[in-house]
């Protein structure tokens, strides 16, 4: 008979070590995912000449296998995207200029430099270690979006940016996997504010 | 109509030929793409979805197949055992190579890519980094050596003149360019020998981090367009004491061959690392294609084989369908043609033969059709004989017989076919009587005999003539034989009424002569003596010749009614109303008005028949007469007379009931009823209802006596209705006269 009394003591002690592991669980996915991501900490709009300009603050947070393919000689692809959007009462709201803001990181062997080309100008730039690399680059500084004339006087516009690794410019071999993988999806949020006029 | 198309676009092989031309295609775009070729390198992604794609569509297909089939397998569908098998087959023949093909490539593609990689190789490339490393290191070294001597001329020199001192200094060092900077980093000075204006190198955290700390930096950068150039950072002291110190940073241009020689092998360092690196993914996208190539392969040559099965195997089932279609009988199944192969040759000599199967059976069918036509032919013919026909094998065992047969025999012959004859005696037992007749002639060898045979049934005496014959041996009732025999019980009665009839006149004729002479004789003897005689003399005469007188007054009218009988005059027909005649003779008996009372009940639609009013009359006298004094033993005495108007099969004819409600026939008498000299009455000359019967004969009707359920008798007259005469069947009246 004792053998069909079900042990309500030991039952609930299982059901809180599987909590226990769940939290766990939890804690290591959460912690996967801050170790491995893209913030957008701040982003203002400067206007000048007629042009409005975009300032904006990105923290990098690489994984190990991006920072290891990386160093490898693997070329890294850094996508900026910038929309704006013009609000639009009773419609969704309509997409008036998109840009695309893209960023080459490429490690230097022979002289240990990190080389960060911006493909929209073909700027090159050298840094000697890759915090220094990802510092400079988490600085975007005056970067032309608008034009003026663009805007209609009395719209509201909504401008939304952001920040994130082309998985589709890795070497094909490696694009299953970080299609699959959460190590290479880095990418920040759309960080979305009214423009300011 | 569109879908129709679609469908038959989609039933052909046209769809697989494209979706395997597509599936190749894709595959060969997948696999140029994991050649890291650049446009294929795009598309691979989108192609690795595709490929995909089409894997669940092929495994959606054949889940759907393999369904199917199960369905049809397990309803014992025509054809899906076979389809089965053959599925089984194809999949087997085509999944085994692949598979070995496929173990075999993986494992080649495991040594394959690993050879790539050798681990002297791997050291070469990474000592001839190295090598390039540490000798442009020796340059660097000196460089700095020299720069270090040549900034110590800058000690103290004011930043407005620093420009000129630059241009010196760098001119003498044989750098590219030479900045003076703040330690912050801003520019002071710049000396630069191609462009002035040229925004010159900055400098950098990392440096700036060094000079803080007084210490010298020297590093080596890759240049965008002018390859790699050696940067030298040294601290300088500011123009004095209380000013802050300075940073110098020279710029020099690594010889030329050293730098190609150097990008070379940064290129060639970077190329490699990368490709080892790609090592684990590269074997594993090798894998994902070529596993991909293997799934989608063999799923469609597993389709291709369901596909294929089918159509191989739908000839054959139709086949089968057709086998059976005829096994059940429909010759008019007719099947598509497949191909202009074996199969098809089958299907068209399968169809031949059903075409000429069918034609037979449609001419034996019609040759079938013919006999019984025959039959049905003789059938009729045998029905509608006169006589009773009768078939024996040499059993003795009955075949055939016709409907005659059974209404004279007064039993359902069909009933007995197929027994012996005795058998028609054990119900019949009067029949045994012709069985016995019939032995004798059966057993004997005679070819043709005749005889005549007497029953004694229910119905009274008859009278058959049997005749009878051996079958010929080419019937197939083989030493049989065939009884025909005639009910002539009638036919003797009509020659017995002829004999009576010419009794009758001849005694008529022979009686009647004396007989005047004998009354008259007797009258004057009577008139002369009775006068003469006295007491008992004249007694005994006046007695003497009463009675004679009487009794020829008798026989006159004897010999009278015999005359009757006998004397044939020609019949005076006309056409008449039989309700007008009746009422007539009625109206007569109706002024008598005494003794009976007379029920009449005639037709409303006056029924027109021709007849001799005259015989008419006499005939209703008579059976009117014989109706009141049969009624006359029972009080109320009543006599009915009903006419009625009635059809029956061809013959339209009026029917005259007269009943009564006396005592009845007895039964020993109704087969001489119509008999002469015949009587149930003390009184009578029994010629009343043969006078009846003849007149009814000669105006073609019939006439029967029966007795009344409730009591009493009832004499039934039928008579042709005019117009309908010509139509009335003889044997009919024959038939009921008996």
């Amino acid at each position: 008979m004792a053998s069909f009394t079900p042990n309500y003591k030991s039952l609930r002690n299982t059901r809180r070590w599987n909590l226990r592991y769940v939290w766990l669980l939890a804690f290591c996915l959460y912690s996967q995912f801050i170790s491995a991501d893209i913030t957008i900490r701040s982003v203002e709009t400067t206007f000048k000449d007629k042009v409005y300009r975009l300032n904006a603050n990105v923290e990098y947070q690489f994984s190990e296998a991006a920072i290891d393919a990386l160093k490898n000689g693997v070329p890294i692809i850094l996508l900026f995207d910038i929309e704006v959007e013009k609000q639009r009462r009773w419609w969704w709201n309509k997409n008036v200029a998109s840009l695309e803001q893209g960023y080459l990181l490429l490690y230097h062997a022979l002289t240990e430099n990190y080389l960060v080309t911006n493909l929209n100008s073909s700027a090159q730039n050298n840094y000697r270690s890759l915090n220094a690399t990802l510092e400079a680059l988490g600085h975007i500084t005056a970067l032309p979006i608008l034009d003026e004339q663009l805007l209609e006087p009395e719209a509201k516009y909504f401008i939304r940016v952001r920040m994130r690794l082309d998985i589709e410019s890795l070497p094909a071999p490696m694009r299953p996997f970080a299609y699959l993988s959460s190590d290479w999806r880095l990418e920040s949020d759309w960080y979305s504010w009214p423009l300011q006029r | 109509m569109a879908f129709a198309a679609i469908k038959k676009f989609f039933s052909g092989s046209t769809p697989i030929v494209l979706l395997l031309f597509l599936l190749l295609a894709s595959l060969y775009f997948m696999s140029e793409a994991t050649h890291n070729s650049e446009l294929f390198s795009k598309i691979f992604s989108t192609m690795l979805v595709i490929n995909g794609l089409a894997i669940f569509l092929l495994i959606g297909l054949i889940i759907r197949n393999l369904a199917d089939l199960i369905r049809q397998y397990r309803q014992r569908t025509t054809g899906s055992r076979l389809t089965a098998r053959l599925v089984i087959l194809f999949v087997i023949l085509s999944v085994t190579p692949v598979s070995v093909v496929y173990y075999f490539s993986l494992d080649f593609l495991q040594r394959g890519i690993d050879s790539w990689f050798d681990v002297r190789v791997d050291n070469a490339l990474q000592d001839a980094l190295e090598l390039s490393q540490t000798s442009l290191g020796v340059r660097m070294r000196e460089l700095l050596q020299d720069t270090k001597k040549l900034s110590l001329q800058f000690d103290g020199v004011e930043n407005e003149l620093a420009p000129i001192k630059l241009n010196d200094l760098r001119n003498l060092s044989g750098a590219m360019e030479m900045t003076l900077f703040t330690m912050h980093g801003r520019i002071i000075a710049s000396s630069n020998p191609e462009a002035a204006n040229l925004l010159p190198i900055g400098l950098d955290n990392t440096t700036q981090l060094q000079m803080r700390q007084g210490k010298d930096d020297v590093s080596l950068i890759p240049l965008q367009d002018s390859g790699l150039h050696i940067r030298i950072a040294i601290p300088v002291s500011g123009p004095d004491a209380v000013t802050e110190q300075r940073v110098l940073q020279a710029l020099f241009a690594v010889p030329e061959r050293i730098n190609s020689l150097a990008e070379n092998v940064q290129e060639a360092f970077g190329n490699y690392r990368e490709v080892a690196f790609l090592r684990t993914p590269l074997k594993y996208s090798f894998i994902l294609t070529l596993s991909m190539v293997l799934l989608l392969s063999m799923l469609t040559a597993i389709w291709a084989a369901f596909f294929y099965a089918r159509r191989l195997v739908a000839p054959i089932s139709d086949l089968v369908e057709g086998t059976r279609a005829i096994a059940a009988g429909n010759y008019e199944k007719r099947l598509p043609l497949p191909s202009k192969d074996e199969l098809g040759f089958l299907v068209k000599s399968f169809n031949e033969m059903t075409h000429r199967i069918a034609l037979a059976t449609e001419s034996a069918t019609e040759s079938q059709q013919q006999a019984e036509q025959q039959n049905a032919y003789l059938e009729v013919v045998l029905a509608h004989l006169s006589s009773g026909v009768l078939t024996l094998d040499s059993e003795r065992t009955l075949h055939t017989s016709n409907a005659t047969a059974s209404q004279i025999l007064g039993l359902p012959l069909s009933d007995f076919q197929g027994m012996p004859l005795d058998s028609i005696a054990t119900d019949r037992p009067h029949l045994q009587l012709l069985v016995d007749a019939l032995y004798p002639h059966l057993e004997s060898e005679q070819k043709e005999w005749q005889d005549e045979v007497i029953l004694f049934g229910p119905g009274g005496r008859q009278v058959l003539m049997c005749r009878g014959t051996q079958l010929p041996h080419t019937v197939t009732l083989q030493g049989g034989h065939v009884v025909v025999f005639d009910d002539i019980t009638s036919v003797l009665q009509a020659q017995r009424n002829a004999a009576w009839g010419e009794v009758a006149r001849r005694l008529a004729h022979e009686i009647k002569n004396p007989l005047t002479p004998i009354q008259l004789s007797a009258e004057r003897l009577r008139h002369r003596y009775l006068k003469t005689m006295t007491g008992k003399d004249a007694e005994v005469l006046d007695r003497s010749t009463h009675t004679i007188v009487q009794q020829v007054e008798t026989l006159k009218e004897m010999v009278k009614a015999f005359s009757d009988y006998a004397r044939m005059p020609s019949l005076n027909m006309q056409g008449l109303v039989l309700n007008e005649i009746i009422q007539e003779v009625l109206d007569l008996y109706r002024n008598e008005g005494v003794g009976f009372q007379l029920v009449v009940d005639l037709d409303p639609t006056n029924p027109l028949i021709e007849a001799d009013p005259g015989r008419l009359r006499q005939l209703l006298h008579n059976l009117i007469k014989n109706a009141q004094e049969a009624a006359e033993q029972s009080d109320p005495s009543r006599v009915n007379v009903i006419t009625r108007c009635m059809q029956e099969e061809t013959c339209r004819f009026v029917e005259l009931r007269i009943e009564d409600n006396g005592p009845g026939f007895p039964d020993d008498v109704f087969s001489t009823l119509f008999e002469p000299y015949i009587t149930t009455k003390p009184k009578g000359s029994g010629l009343g209802l043969a006078i009846v019967k003849k007149i009814v004969e000669e105006h073609g009707g019939v006439v029967w006596a029966e007795n009344r359920a409730t009591g009493g008798a009832v004499i039934i007259i039928r008579l042709p209705v005019l117009g309908h005469r010509k139509q009335k069947d003889p044997q009919t009246g024959l038939a009921k006269s008996s």
